[in-house]
């Protein structure tokens, strides 16, 4: 298996372990798109530290100083956050300071910047930061469309009439994410088919 | 507090105020959670036990110290949590271990915790540890009953891109759904 399938692979794993932040921030798709560069960007810079000092961090210590180097980065994301997007951080609110216990860096740092360089550790956090922004955004614009009748908080004035108020809810939440998962998977079992006949 | 507040946070906890379904905090970990009803009951139990010592830990260290300096809220929460988990772990390690040989440290640490300790600081302090109580007995609750119904779940019938996490999702919403009703 080549490293861009690993990487792939890797995000594929991720993906279900960050469903609660995916949900939280995907009724809004500026949400959606400031959590997206939150994690791409917690992703990125913990790869940049861990992949580095892997060798300097002892294993019986490793996850609390993977936790507390993640917690830093996702700590100035927020502060840079708040004082540039302050809107963005109010919808989300205390799932942006969750982040830094989220399984998703914590697995990426143990099982990816902790056992490999930093040029694959790079490669799979910004490929994992996009895979959920795009996953995120998705979710948001068929939730922020079709439930509040609006997109990047602009009314859509023939749709107003049309709108499905329980998919900006809780519910929609969950009913969104699971037909978009259905989807991907789908997607990707397709491409399997194709890469295995024309291996064949 | 009268009894009736206690009463109401706690039945808040485990419905309206229900954390891992209704506000996306630690989600990933009670859907995701494959072990045995018993095995999710201990945990949970356990998770609760660091939800109600991380908040009378991190509520005053808030209160009195983090006033003046709120960007460290983060940083010294979570090392509050690290450090209960570590304790909690040391004195039940025996015991854990032999029920689920994993990684409690890992799961202990989620993002219902992280919330809960961030939300708790804007109430008081009773309060913010009957409504730790309340939330941990909650995800507890949750995750048991998670458990239980995904073993429940028939595979075969349903479709093949559905099979696993999106089923489980839908599952998920569903018990939302009726907990919304509270």
């Amino acid at each position: 298996m080549n490293k861009t399938n690993t990487g792939m692979k890797e995000a594929g794993i991720l993906l279900p372990l960050g469903v609660g932040f995916v949900m939280a921030s995907s009724n809004d798709l500026r949400a959606a798109v400031g959590m997206g560069v939150a994690v791409l960007l917690a992703l990125f810079f913990s790869a940049v530290v861990i992949s580095a000092l892997r060798k300097v961090i002892p294993q019986a210590a490793h996850l609390p100083i993977y936790i507390l180097i993640i917690t830093g980065f996702v700590s100035l994301i927020q502060m840079v956050m708040e004082a540039h997007f302050p809107g963005v951080v109010n919808m989300l609110g205390v799932h942006l300071a969750a982040l830094s216990v989220s399984a998703v860096p914590y697995r990426d740092a143990e099982h990816v910047s902790g056992v490999m360089g930093e040029g694959p550790s790079v490669k799979t956090a910004i490929e994992t930061g996009l895979l959920f922004t795009l996953v995120m955004a998705v979710c948001a614009v068929i939730r922020e469309v079709l439930g509040s009748a609006s997109i990047w908080g602009v009314a859509i004035p023939f749709m107003q009439d049309f709108r499905i108020s329980a998919l900006s809810g809780v519910f929609g939440g969950y009913l969104v994410l699971a037909i978009v998962f259905a989807v991907m998977r789908k997607i990707s079992g397709k491409k399997e088919t194709e890469k295995e006949d024309v291996a064949a | 507090m009268s009894f009736n507040v206690i009463l109401g946070i706690l039945l808040a906890g485990l419905l309206s105020n229900n954390y891992a379904l209704l506000h996306f905090l630690g989600t990933g970990a009670v859907i995701e959670n494959e072990r045995s009803s018993r095995k999710s009951l201990l945990v949970g139990l356990m998770t609760t036990l660091v939800m109600v010592v991380s908040t009378a830990i991190t509520w005053p260290i808030q209160t009195y110290v983090l006033k003046s300096v709120p960007y460290l809220q983060n940083m010294a929460f979570v090392l509050v949590m690290l450090l209960v988990v570590e304790v909690i772990h040391l004195f039940t390690r025996k015991k854990v271990e032999t029920f689920c040989k994993v990684d409690f440290m890992k799961f202990a640490i989620n993002g219902a915790v992280m919330g809960l300790c961030i939300h708790n600081t804007a109430l008081g302090y009773v309060e913010a540890l009957v409504t730790a109580f309340a939330v941990g007995i909650g995800f507890m609750v949750t995750m048991t009953v998670f458990s239980k119904l995904s073993s429940k779940i028939d595979h075969d019938a349903v479709p093949a891109a559905f099979r696993g996490l999106p089923v489980n999702l839908l599952c998920a919403g569903m018990i939302a759904l009726a907990l919304l009703a509270f």
